[in-house]
Order: structure tokens, then sequence, then C-alpha cells
């Protein structure tokens, strides 16, 4: 298994407020994978999304990606992890306010060995003629290909989407999801994505149901569709 | 209902602190320290413009050769003036390398203020003053030796006539080691022999003159009426005597100073704040866009991002007030006691301190805060909640070349985006600059001045003769001495020395033709070049006299002409072979001392700088401290700003698996780059700004004292501030290394 999750628990607050948001995840995801993480506001979807990315920690449990645990590393060795494997992409897409969009998307690519190529990446996500441009400039959508592009230029091994499509209209919305699901075949990163949009779960191979801090169900889509065909 | 939005006030003062305990702080120190020494110079000034009254100030004095004649004494009453016998005497104490001029117990003018003890009622007692006291560390109930006499001082005094220790009208400043002045009985005075006894007069108009330039003029008459009846040595007017003038003249630029400083200050602080509220302002935007559309005014909210600062400088004003006046007031005091011999004075409480230093910085930071977050408030309550705050539509992002790697271009883009800090920045690094400078490098001007001087004596032992004698000494050269007047313009007039050098002279190297060689100082102070005609006049009559430049050499510290002995003689109409002086390496010491009217050694010219760096010393420490805190504090304020304007961008780039020092790399360095590069750049500009002012401010006094500040100095006050950054950088790094990752999760793009 290529990313494996076993018996996650997190929790916030303390005493009396306490609150268990994640009450033992156990999951298994394959290389080459996309998997979508579907539930309910305060299901944990979003908590299990950052431990797995390295930004949050675990009280118990633990992830491993090819091997490697991440429970065992130390800041400096958790910052290594993300730069080498991971890529993430937000609901608020996050880039940096003061560059331009080629530039935000070398940011990225400045983290890689061997990164993809820039200009054919922003051909790609069509925002070539609009590389010289501040986030502030574009679309929401065009800002979503932007925060795509940065997370896939060092090609990493898994890209990690929070509700990338919450911000956006159906449209755009599915502009971004087809663009991920090229990412994902094109290049072959193992995809999680975190939605609340029941539809989505259709394109993905892996379909995770969480609630109440508890995997509900973790199937294998065997009628996978794609993005294009996706309505809502 | 009161403005809920108040309470939200406390909440932002605890939420930083930091920010405003440090604005704080430094607010009160300087707010403090220019109200302590508004008070204190008040006071001052008007402690010494009562003093002309209270204890009858000369409007001048003269000295003639002889004792006066009842026709000479006729002749001033019919000036409308009454005249005062003043005589004094010079002597030289014993234990200590100084001069005392000592003064008959004065009852009618030039009356004397008692600081400590009392004044001197028997033969054998003396009363000092009280600078030229502290200088040596004298002490009421001491013997002081004076002229092989044991006398007991009495008392610590202050003349009124002597709040500037000038000892000649001439001196470039006034210095209280080596010269000092005294009082004593009638019978003490007379028991020195008349040896060195100066028939000097003080005389007061019956009517006080109008102006300067009344004085002038009445001046001018009396000194047409003294020199008809009697041979002048001295003639010093009160309008031009710096014993009396230099103290009120000196203190009025101190207040200017002051006042401009405090507001410069101020001015920084408050578009310190500025940035820092606009900051705010951006991260609070769609709140600020929710209250507006909900019925809140744009001077409403206006008002409250005004209230932390005009409040934090309302607070600050009001304690640096207090601090100011009962501890600031006595550090001035102490530098105003430290430089001038004034008597005790009252310190008065004034309206003017309070509103400079309380009114006017609070208004000075509403009306800079409110111009700028006016401007900032103006959007659209829409553009708030959409976070779009860009006034003029959507700026265009500047093109930069790709050629240079993305790191460089991040930093490019950093400094771009963070301009209004890093102007900020740049400015106050080139005030702080000047501070320093003034700190760290006029006590090496001074030092410099003296080695100069000493490069620069014609030789070891330079006498002036009352009348030419010969010696047997190899060493001696003959010249002559006398001193001209420069023609009042734009500045002062003030005394030139002219030299009359023998001929194949052993101690000049010049080529005499035509014309005179006039020295450096003379040429640098008066703008004066090679082939220039100088023009000057007698002291004490309107002749003139012009001669060409043939060159430029010696002296860069005295104003000075040199000529051809017998050019000089022929000018000033003496014998051809006269002289009045000599230049010798060695001591003469078959020359009568009472032929010697002066015998000048290094230490005569060294004094001034003595004296400057002695009473200005503390003031130089004070300009050094407060330069480096000044310059930190704008570092770490503006520099912590930009870090925290970005911490959802850094947060964002750490989540991407950028490591704390690349991030350090991106935002820290790109400070410290503009850090470094403004303590390089502006360097120049400071240095050509000291240049200007301490032209200005050597103009002020005779002599002339040359710019020349050693490189170190520089060197070491860049050095000293990227040190003082280093710790600042030192911190940022902790504050980058500690913004959260969740940061970029908040969704508040």
């Amino acid at each position: 298994m290529f990313l494996e999750i076993s018996n996650i628990r997190k929790g916030f607050g303390e005493g009396d407020s306490r609150t268990e948001v994640l009450k033992g995840i156990d999951l298994g995801i394959e290389k080459g994978e996309f998997c979508v993480l579907l539930g309910p506001s305060g299901s944990g979807k979003s908590t299990l999304l950052n431990i797995i990315g390295g930004i949050d920690n675990a009280d118990s449990g633990y992830i491993s990606i090819g091997g490697e645990k991440t429970a065992d590393m130390n800041e400096k060795a958790l910052t290594l992890y993300r730069r080498k494997h991971l890529g993430y992409i937000f609901q608020m897409y996050n880039l940096i306010p003061n560059l331009n969009i080629k530039e935000n998307i070398e940011v990225g690519a400045y983290l890689s060995d061997a990164p993809l190529d820039v200009d054919e990446l922003l051909h790609t996500l069509g925002l070539y003629e609009h590389r010289h441009k501040l986030p502030n400039q574009l679309s929401g959508g065009q800002q979503q290909r932007t925060a795509i592009g940065r997370a896939i230029i060092k090609n990493p091994d898994i890209l990690l989407c929070d509700e990338p499509t919450g911000a956006l209209d159906y449209r755009t919305s599915k502009e971004i999801l087809k663009l991920i699901e090229e990412v994902n075949r094109k290049y072959g990163n193992t995809v999680v994505m975190v939605t609340h949009n029941d539809a989505i779960k259709n394109m993905a191979d892996r379909v995770i149901k969480l609630r109440d801090g508890m995997v509900r169900s973790n199937r294998v889509n065997e009628s996978r569709i794609s993005a294009e065909e996706l309505d809502w | 209902m009161r403005d809920p939005l108040i309470r939200r006030l406390p909440r932002e003062l605890k939420s930083d602190a930091g920010k405003y305990i440090i604005i704080f702080i430094f607010m009160v120190i300087v707010i403090g320290f220019v109200s302590g020494f508004l008070v204190a110079s008040k006071s001052l000034i008007t402690a010494y413009n009562d003093s002309f009254v209270k204890y009858n100030i000369e409007d001048g004095n003269f000295t003639t050769v002889t004792i006066a004649d009842n026709a000479l004494l006729d002749a001033i009453s019919g000036e409308g003036a009454e005249v005062y016998e003043n005589f004094y005497k010079d002597r030289e104490t014993d234990d200590i390398d100084s001069t005392l001029r000592i003064y008959k117990l004065r009852e009618e003018v030039n009356r004397v203020g008692v600081n400590e003890g009392a004044l001197p009622s028997s033969v054998n007692e003396i009363a000092i003053d009280r600078m030229y006291a502290d200088n040596h560390s004298i002490k009421v109930g001491d013997v002081l030796s004076v002229d092989g006499r044991k006398l007991t001082v009495t008392g610590l005094v202050a003349l009124s006539d002597y709040s500037a220790l000038y000892q000649s009208p001439t001196d470039t400043l006034f210095e209280a080691f080596s010269f000092g002045v005294a009082v004593m009985t009638e019978q003490g005075f007379d028991e020195f022999d008349d040896a060195g006894l100066n028939y000097n007069y003080a005389w007061t108009y019956n009517d006080k003159p109008a102006d300067d330039l009344d004085a002038k003029d009445r001046a001018e008459s009396m000194l047409e009426t003294i020199s008809e009846k009697a041979m002048l040595t001295r003639f010093v007017p009160a309008y031009t005597n710096q014993a009396i003038q230099f103290v009120g003249d000196d203190t009025g630029r101190d207040r200017v100073t002051f006042i401009t400083f405090l507001y410069v200050v101020i001015a920084i602080l408050a578009f310190i704040m500025a940035i820092t509220t606009s900051n705010t302002i951006t991260k609070e935007a769609n709140v600020i866009g929710t209250l507006r559309a909900s019925g809140y005014t744009r001077g409403e909210l206006i008002r409250h991002y005004l209230s932390m600062p005009a409040l934090v400088t309302l607070i600050s004003a009001v304690i640096g007030n207090i601090v100011g006046y009962t501890l600031f007031v006595e550090v001035a005091l102490g530098i105003y006691y430290g430089n001038y011999s004034l008597p005790l004075f009252d310190i008065l409480w004034n309206v003017d301190a309070f509103v400079q230093t309380t009114v006017i910085p609070v208004l000075l930071m509403i009306a800079i805060n409110f111009f700028i977050l006016s401007s900032k408030m103006r959007l659209s309550p829409l553009k708030f909640i959409r976070r779009d705050l860009k006034k003029n539509g959507r700026k265009k992002a500047l093109r930069l070349n790709t050629k240079i790697g993305i790191m460089h271009r991040f930093r490019i883009r950093v400094i771009l985006q963070n301009l209004p800090n890093y102007i900020m920045i740049v400015v106050g690094i080139f005030l702080a600059n000047v501070i320093l400078l003034l700190g760290m490098g006029f006590p090496k001007l001074l030092e410099n001045n003296e080695t100069l001087i000493a490069e620069n004596m014609i030789c070891d032992y330079q006498y002036i003769l009352k009348a030419p004698v010969e010696t047997e000494n190899d060493s001696a050269e003959k010249y002559c001495a006398g001193g001209l007047m420069t023609i009042e313009g734009r500045r002062k007039s003030e005394a030139v020395t002219i030299y009359g050098i023998s001929s194949n002279s052993s101690y000049f190297d010049i080529e005499f033709g035509e014309g005179v060689y006039i020295s450096e100082a003379f040429a640098a102070k008066n703008s004066i070049e090679i082939g220039d005609t100088v023009t000057m006049k007698e002291e004490f009559s309107t002749k003139e006299y012009s001669f060409t430049v043939d060159g430029i050499s010696g002296s860069p510290t005295t104003l000075a002409v040199y000529m051809e002995r017998s050019y000089f003689n022929e000018v000033f109409g003496n014998e051809a072979d006269y002289f009045n002086g000599y230049f010798s390496d060695e001591e003469l010491t078959d020359i009568d001392e009472l032929y010697i009217m002066n015998k000048l050694t290094i230490d005569d010219f060294t004094k001034l700088s003595r004296q400057m760096n002695n009473s200005m010393g503390e003031v130089f420490d004070m300009f050094y401290w407060f330069g480096l805190v000044m310059f930190m504090l704008i570092i770490y304020l503006l520099s912590k700003i930009i870090i925290e304007k970005n911490a959802q961008s850094i947060s964002m780039t750490k989540i991407l698996g950028y490591t704390n020092s690349e991030i350090s790399g991106l935002y820290v360095i790109t400070t410290s780059i503009v850090v470094i590069a403004s303590f390089i750049l502006t360097m120049p500009i400071v240095d050509v700004i000291m240049r200007i002012l301490c032209a200005e401010i050597f103009a002020a006094y005779a002599g002339w004292i040359p710019y020349s500040v050693p490189a170190s100095v520089y060197v070491t006050i860049i050095a000293m501030g990227i040190a003082a950054y280093a710790v600042i950088a030192f911190m940022q790094f902790g504050r980058v290394k500690k913004i959260p990752l969740d940061t970029a999760l908040k969704n508040v793009e």
C-alpha cells in the first residue's frame, strides 16, 4: 500500500470541551489512485487531509507514505517530506499575492530537482497569456488553475486537494476537476481530494465516506466516469 | 449608546502590546528629553534675559593703555552713558595650568551671582567661577594657590558678564579649563602687584539701544569718542561680546534644534503607526466592509482606527512631560551648567513647552494618520468585503526579467510590495545615520582638529612681544603680527591674524610675490580662492586694507594672512626692520617677561577643542545611544510589519515545503539587503549634510574647525548598524519560524 493510514486519532480542546474529530481511521490508498474523501461538515475529512499533509499532527496512529512514517519525523524531516512528496491545493487558492502567475508556479518548481517545464504547464493550464498578471487580476477559476500548477509543477507523488471547487461556480468547478483528472492521468500522481459534493465521487477510483470522525465506507469505484460527464 | 467598537481598543492594545510598548517608551524618552530641555532652556533664557537688569550687565567695555583721565570719562558721559572701573589682573594658578582673571568685588555693574558659599570678605579670600571650579574639582573652603599667594575659596560664583568664559573676544570658543574668572576684595586685589593690570572700563547707556543696529551705531560713536582721547587695546560693545551674548544665541539655536528633532521623530513614528494601522485594515478588510454595509460611516471607522495612535501619543506625551519636568530637566540643567557659567535660577513651568511637546505631537500624529487612513478608507464597502483594496483598479504587476532566478525575483517583489515600509526604513536609517555621525563623528572631528593643529603648528613657541627685543637663541626667527577684522557680510566680522614673515624663513616655505597667502581656514570659511582680493578693516577704525591672494597655505584652523615682513611693515607704516614676535622651536629664556605679551604653545591652540569635547561629551553620548535605539526601533517595527503582512504567504510556502531558512532568505534577507544598502548608500548624503551642518555650526564661532571625520568612523557606524540589525534579523527569523502552518488554512484571502 502506497499511502497507509493506521488508527489515526485526533481531538481538539481540553477537558469537557474536548472534541474527538478523528476516532481511529484506518485506510490504504494505492499509488496513482484518485481518492475522494466525502463527508459533511465536521466529519473530520479536512483534519485527516492535513495530517496526511504533515501540517497537523495526529494524537495517535501513523501515516506511512512509501514506507516512511510521518510520526517519526521531526519538523525538518516533515518539511523535506512535504517538499519531496506533496502538492497542496486549497479551496481559497493561497497564491502569493505579490508574485505574478508564472512566478507563483516557479515557487513550486524551485522545490524540485526535476520540475516540469513551466511554460509548457502554463499552456496546459490555459494560463500562458496571463502569466505576467498578479493573482488578483484573475478570476477564481484561473487562480485555482494557478494553484494546481504550483502544486503539480514539482510532479509530487501525492496531490492533496481540500475542497478545490468549494469557491467556484458549476462550469469552473468542472474545468478544475477535469484538470485534476488530466494531471492524475498524465503524471500518475496519487490524488486525495476532500469534498462534500457527492457528485464528485463518481470520477474517483476510491471513495471514502467519513462521518463523525469515523470511516463509514471505503469502496473502489468500479464505474468511474470522467469529470466531463459529472453533473450536479 | 456608546460606540461598541471602543471595546476593541484594550484588546487591540493587548494583542499588539509589543509594538505599542516600544513606541510608548521611545516617545516618552524623546518627549521627556525635549520637554526637559525646553523647560530648562526657557527657564535659562528667562533668567538670562532678566540678568541684564538684575545684575546690571554692561553695554560694553574697553581697555586703555593708561588709566582713563577725567576728559575721557566726561566724554563717555557725553555719549549718554555711565562708566565704571572694571580693572582686572590675569594671574597664573600655581597647581593648575590656568589663568585666573581677577576682578574686585562688583557692586554697581556686572554684579556677581553666588551659587554656593559666599563672597570674599578678607584679603586672602577669593570667590571663583563655578564652572572653572567644577572642571578642577575645587570646593568651597579649598585653598587655591595663585601667583604665590594662598587664597581660601569662599564661594563659587557666576560673573554676569562671563556667562560663557571667553578669555578674549576673538577666541573661537569659551573654555573653563585653562581660564577662569574670580572676584576678591579690593585689598585682596591690590595685594597682587600691577604687572598685567588691565585698565578696563565698563559702560552702560542711560537709555538702552533699541536693537542691535542702534547698539552698533552708538558703539561706533562711542569708539570714535574714546579713541580720540585714549589709546585702546580692547573695545567690546556688549552686542558683539561673546562672553555675554553666546548663552542667549546658543540656547535659542538649541530650542529650534530640539523642536525640529522632536517633530521629525514624531512624524517618523506617525508614519510607522499609519503603516501598521493600514496593515490592520487590510487584515480586517471584510469586517470593515461588513460594518460599512451595516451603516457605520467612514468617519466612525477612521476615528476608530485613529484612536489608538492618538491615545498612545497622548499618554506618551503626558508621561513624557512628567518625566521631562522631573528627570530630564535635571539632565538638561546639568548640560547647561556644564557649558555655561550661570547663576542659580528657578525652573519655570511653561505653556509653550507643554504645547510643543504634547499638543503638537498629538496633532501631528492624528494629521498624518488621518491623511493615510482616510485615503485607505475611501473604498466602497463591497471592495472591502471582497478584500480588493486597490484604489485605482487592479494594479499591473511590474515585469521582471525571467533570467533572474525565482528567489531573487521573489525578493524584488517583496521590496515592491512593501515599498512604503522600505522607504520609511531608508528615511529612518538616514536620520539615524545623521544622529550617529553627530554622536560618533563630532568627538573624532575635534580630536582630529587637535592633530591638525599640531601638524600645522608654525613652531613650538610663538611669541608676541610688547616691544621689539633681541634674543640670542638661534632657533628664533623674527616676524610681525597684527590683527584685522573681516568685513561684516553674510558672516559676522571676525579677527584675522596678519603675519609678516622674514624672507628666507625657516618656518615658512612660501615664495612671496606681490600679493599675500591666506590660511586654509580663512579660504574655507569665506570661500576665497587664489586670485581673489580680500578686504579687511582695522578693528577700531574704518580704515580698510585689500590684498590679492597669491596662494593658500598653512593653518586649516585659524584665520590668518601671510605676507613678507617688509611688505607688512610697508602696509602698516612701520620701520623697515620692525618686528614684534618670534617663531621658535625652543623656549626663549633670555627675554624679560615684561616684554612678552603672549607666548603661544600647542595647548593654547587646542584648548577650544578640549572644552568643546568636555562640555558636549555627554550630548555626543546621548546622540550616539539615541541614534542606535531609534535605528533599532524603526527596523524592528517595520520588519515586523513585513513579516506579519506576509504571514499567509509564509505559511503557504512552509506547506509547500520551504524550510525556515529559505523563507527567511526571502523575507528577512530582503530587509537585510535594504538595511545594509541604505546604510551604505545614505552615508555619502549624510556626509554632505554633516559638512553643511558643521560649516553652519562652526561659522557661528570665531576661527574654523575643518570637517574631517576619519573614514573609520563611517565604517564603524555601518558595522555597528549591521551588528544591531543582526539582533533584529535574528528576532525576525524567530518570528518566521513561529508562523504556524495552519495560518494558510484560515480562508482570509
